[in-house]
């Protein structure tokens, strides 16, 4: 059974690839914002079924991303909160 | 007829408008944030290495917060962002620029092992632990049985889960569901989403006659609900409901999603209802093999024409 510094420092650890994790999701979501409007740009008035498929990819990946950072602020919180009272 | 000075001259503008458009959407393509999914990947899987270590320490193992929801999100993200781009290649090679289809990206598996140098230390994190037993566990709570006494098989790969989830769905037996569920380990369960979600887009439009849209839910759901249950007795209502707001491309936001699920119910939903419907369309898993073929991550993405056809 691991100490208590043990177990800590270990949430710590996880804390910190958590917030690694969320500067990369912010990351991507700006820049899979950027190539939508680019690409929303140069496929208006296409009515190709590849182009609508992709765009509502993008549009999911969109949502995943937002849902993504939204689940690591509630796994942090969730994190300092076992962390405190232990 | 001799050709025109001006019927020559729109002919090249239009050529040159198609390339101009080719090398716009090619470079938007190329620009989706693949990489950055990947690191994103990378680092909440080293958390959840951690958080799984710390489980395995502490009296009250299901106290420990865990990334699981965070990592399904961010790896349903790359695997979508990956379809786009497969789409954009149709779709340049359908206007004549297939052969300038976007490169693949530089790490196209979603689901890199975290680098060793970036892992932080850990507590007592040592070697080949025992496999965690909440995957288990709440496998036997969605089925309503026993857990089982095993320990998984770590060669499977979330494709061939799905495959045999879907088997045993179309078999009616939640004896067997459970046991092939449970005969996988946690780190490839939790990827039934991310997996299930392309079949079940095609599924539900190969069922509906038309890609499903919102006005399809309580059909699908109709449909659906009964089997599934009937399966899973122990999955929140929610969280079905969740699967089949995403499959018919309905905003989470608007449904369930928000409420909290335990880690292992989305990628179970997401996998028995892809079974559930191709049990309604009468056909058997493996042609989800079939379909999971082009978007192999590893592939190049040189689609066929065809490959959005269900």
């Amino acid at each position: 059974m691991a100490s208590v510094a043990e177990v800590k420092s270990a949430i710590d650890a996880a804390i910190a690839q958590i917030n690694e994790g969320q500067a990369a999701v912010r990351v991507a979501a700006e820049k899979l914002a950027e190539a939508q409007q680019s690409l929303a740009a140069a496929l208006e008035g296409s009515g190709h079924e590849a182009v609508g498929a992709a765009q509502a990819s993008l549009f999911q990946a969109a949502t995943d991303l937002e849902e993504c950072l939204a689940a690591t602020v509630a796994a942090i919180e969730q994190a300092q909160s076992y962390a405190a009272m232990l | 007829m001799a050709t025109t000075p001006m019927s020559t001259t729109s002919k090249a503008t239009t050529m040159s408008t198609i390339q101009r458009l080719g090398v716009r959407v090619r470079s938007a393509a190329e620009a989706l944030p693949l990489d950055a999914v990947a690191v994103a990947v990378q680092r909440l899987r080293a958390a959840s290495d951690l958080l799984l270590a710390v489980r395995r320490q502490v009296d009250r193992p299901d106290a420990v917060p865990g990334v699981e929801r965070a990592m399904e999100h961010v790896e349903q993200a790359g695997y979508a962002l990956r379809v786009a781009r497969e789409r954009l290649a149709t779709y340049l090679t359908s206007i004549g620029l297939g052969g300038a289809a976007p490169a693949p990206a530089t790490s196209p598996r979603p689901h890199p092992a975290p680098s060793v140098a970036a892992a932080p230390p850990r507590a007592r994190v040592s070697t080949p632990a025992p496999q965690p037993d909440w995957w288990a566990a709440r496998i036997a709570v969605l089925t309503d049985g026993d857990v089982p006494q095993r320990r998984p098989d770590a060669s499977w790969d979330a494709d061939q889960l799905l495959r045999r989830v879907a088997e045993a769905v179309r078999g009616g037996d939640r004896g067997a569901l459970r046991d092939m569920l449970t005969s996988a380990p946690a780190p490839i369960g939790v990827q039934l989403t991310a997996r299930a979600r392309e079949p079940l887009a095609r599924l539900a439009a190969d069922l509906l006659g038309h890609p499903p849209s919102a006005a399809d839910l309580p059909r699908l759901a109709r449909a659906t609900e009964s089997r599934v249950r009937s399966l899973l007795p122990g999955l929140p209502g929610h969280v079905l409901d969740t699967v089949l707001a995403r499959t018919c491309r309905v905003a989470p936001d608007t449904h369930a999603a928000a409420r909290p699920a335990h880690p292992a119910d989305t990628p179970v939903a997401s996998a028995v209802l892809t079974g559930v419907l191709l049990g309604l369309l009468g056909r058997s898993a493996e042609a989800l093999a079939a379909e999971a073929e082009p978007h192999d991550p590893s592939a190049p993405p040189i689609p066929s024409v065809g490959v959005t056809r269900g």
